[in-house]
């Protein structure tokens, strides 16, 4: 016996060491991540000269909700430019997030279910696009976009995204519907499905994480995507929020606290669709990982 | 109920010939298995009955309809799968309404029929729960309430017991012959198990490289295999099967094994083994039809213990006969030990003989 408890002994020791030292990198990586967000949103309610004070004012002396209010009045001419970006921004991303599901989904599925010709090259030539650089792509697709006529409208940067989004998108998915068993699908015909009954009643709750984890990747993706809304876009009221965002900076001033502001702003839909789905997230990774 | 007709089925992909010329038919309230190895055809043809594969040729005909091109909603047949494709995220309820709501029909029939089913079956008790909540035997009972909650034309079940463990599949099957017989339902059952479609059904289809070997009731593909194929296949442990030359005599003929041990024909056996192509036949008895004997006897061939494994009620003795090991059953209470010499007494009326070219059974 004591010999067993003095062999266990320093062993438990240590996998206590190892919790707590994996504990504060887990902290340490919380201090990194949440600090610029905490330190944006503190200078967002500074006024401006006490945003630029040093040494700074670690907490606010005399908060305020003026730049909120300033960006959210369609009075003020920075408060409806900052209103139409973020329109145009959520028109962007929730299109390009419908559009990236609405060709991912029956992709995917005919990847999984169906042989045809060419399956297996076309699944890999859909991933051809990301083994190269985003930015590589930013001329060849404006000339693109302009002999298509759709420089400076929201449709090209649609389609920019959706050439990023959907290979990954495709990819999931299908994995997803691999795991569904096709006999699902077989016993719902025999019930007397349609084969599209069957799909919509059967196999899509079954995918519903996999669904919801695509959309999110679309939208944040688009979401925050500069360069080419950047390149894209000229035209002041089509642009997005992470490019009309500029418009804060100008020759001499920086208007740090309404900048902060905006930026808080624009992190707020992500955060939320986070915390909202994020268990969809989790089960859709529980789910497949226990075998009944 | 109807009767469920195939008339020269075949299933192609590319080269490969699936299904080849199948016609069978299986009667209106009639227990048919279709069995064979892996990859035979039968789970194929199954489908294709329940149309989730579309045929290359030939006619299904269910009742008096031809349903070559209909959908499987429209053909009104219920399937039982080897895994029960139970759906995971609807309850059991809501897994044994789903066809009948499939078929719009009213609510309040549907609480009837999905009740009256899971009565029967004995599973009332889990209505609000998700499939795999369920133990495997709860969820086999689910597969086969959803199949018969809606009174269809014909049952098709594929292995729908392999993934029981022993004990229950036993049970199960008991239940299983027990409620075909009760609805006098058409049931079409694919299994690779003989002993399970030895078992249940009234007529078994032996299947093999995707073309129907024999189709007949259990005991007369027992008694009578038409080919090496099937003799080999029923039965457990299967029909010893031992290719032999035919030697002429005066006095009748002989088969001689290919290290030299003669066994006398009986006259019968001689008018058979004349129709052989090429001389050469495969000879085949059934462990029960031997006996073994210590000394030699006439027109007994003499073997070698290799190995005996006793069960219990019967003793399993593998016997080397020349360069091939034999099969034979004997009471426990005769011991026997490795390389015993033995003699091994053939039942003439019980001795199969094929043609060695063909493989198929040769008859007077």
């Amino acid at each position: 016996m004591t010999a067993i408890s003095e062999v266990s002994r320093p062993r438990r020791k240590r996998a206590d060491g190892w919790r707590w030292a994996g504990r504060i990198i887990l902290f340490l990586m919380i201090i990194y991540t949440a600090a610029p967000m905490v330190w944006m949103f503190l200078t967002s309610l500074k006024s401006g000269f006490a945003a630029m004070q040093f040494p700074p004012q670690w907490w606010p002396k005399e908060p305020t909700l003026e730049h909120y209010a300033k960006l959210l009045d369609p009075s003020e001419s920075i408060g409806a430019d900052f209103i139409r970006y973020f329109g145009n921004s959520v028109f962007v991303s929730v299109t390009t997030t419908l559009a990236a599901v609405a060709v991912a989904v029956p992709a995917a599925y005919a990847f999984s279910r169906f042989n045809f010709p060419g399956r297996t090259f076309l699944f890999f030539s859909v991933l051809l696009r990301n083994m190269f650089p985003a930015v590589i792509f930013l001329v060849p697709l404006f000339i693109l976009m302009r002999l298509l006529g759709l420089v400076n409208t929201h449709a090209s940067l649609i389609l920019t995204y959706l050439t990023f989004g959907l290979p990954l998108a495709i990819w999931l998915l299908r994995g997803f519907y691999d795991n569904i068993p096709i006999q699902l699908e077989q016993a719902a015909r025999i019930d007397g499905a349609t084969r599209f009954q069957a799909f919509l009643l059967v196999v899509m709750p079954l995918s519903a994480p996999g669904i919801i984890a695509t959309a999110i990747y679309s939208f944040i993706g688009a979401w925050n995507e500069y360069i080419y809304a950047y390149t894209f876009l000229s035209r002041h009221d089509q642009m997005t929020l992470p490019v009309g965002l500029q418009r804060f900076f100008a020759e001499n001033t920086t208007d740090w606290p309404g900048l902060m502001a905006a930026s808080f702003m624009m992190s707020v839909p992500v955060v939320v669709m986070f915390l909202v789905l994020q268990r969809y997230f989790v089960r859709a990774l529980t789910e497949g990982a226990v075998k009944h | 109920m109807a009767e469920v007709r195939l008339r020269e089925v075949v299933k192609t992909y590319g080269p490969v010939v699936a299904v080849d010329n199948v016609s069978l038919t299986v009667n209106d309230g009639e227990f048919v298995a279709l069995v064979g190895p892996s990859g035979c055809g039968k789970t194929t043809t199954l489908n294709i009955v329940a149309g989730l594969i579309d045929i290359s040729g030939g006619e299904i005909h269910i009742g008096d309809r031809q349903v070559n091109d209909l959908d499987p909603k429209d053909r009104d047949l219920a399937m039982v799968f080897q895994n029960y494709a139970l759906y995971p995220n609807k309850t059991i309820y809501k897994n044994l309404a789903f066809p009948l709501k499939m078929r719009k029909l009213p609510n309040s029939e549907i609480d009837e029929k999905v009740r009256a089913a899971a009565k029967l079956l004995d599973i009332s008790h889990l209505l609000e729960r998700r499939p795999r909540e369920l133990s495997g035997g709860q969820q086999q009972r689910v597969a086969l309430g959803r199949a018969l909650v809606r009174d269809p034309r014909a049952f098709l079940m594929d292995e729908p017991l392999s993934n029981l463990d022993a004990k229950l599949r036993v049970q199960m099957r008991a239940e299983l012959k027990r409620f075909h017989q009760d609805l006098n339902a058409t049931v079409i059952y694919v299994t690779h198990d003989q002993l399970e479609a030895v078992t249940m059904a009234d007529r078994m289809a032996v299947m093999s490289g995707g073309v129907l070997q024999q189709y007949d009731a259990p005991e007369k593909v027992f008694a009578n295999p038409v080919n090496t194929f099937v003799a080999g296949f029923v039965g457990s442990p299967a029909m010893n099967l031992v290719p032999v030359t035919i030697n002429q005599s005066a006095t009748g003929a002989a088969v001689v094994g290919k290290d030299g041990w003669r066994y006398e024909l009986s006259p019968e056996n001689v008018r058979k083994a004349a129709k052989s192509s090429d001389g050469t036949l495969v000879m085949g008895f059934r462990h029960s039809t031997l006996k073994l004997h210590h000394e030699s006897r006439p027109n007994t061939v003499e073997g070698r213990i290799y190995t005996a494994e006793p069960t219990g009620d019967i003793t399993f003795a593998h016997v080397q006969l020349g360069s091939d090991i034999i099969v034979a059953s004997v009471t426990p209470d005769v011991h026997l030990r490795a390389d015993d010499v033995v003699w091994i007494e053939f039942d003439p009326n019980r001795v199969h003989l094929f043609d060695g070219k063909t493989q198929q059974a040769l008859t007077v």
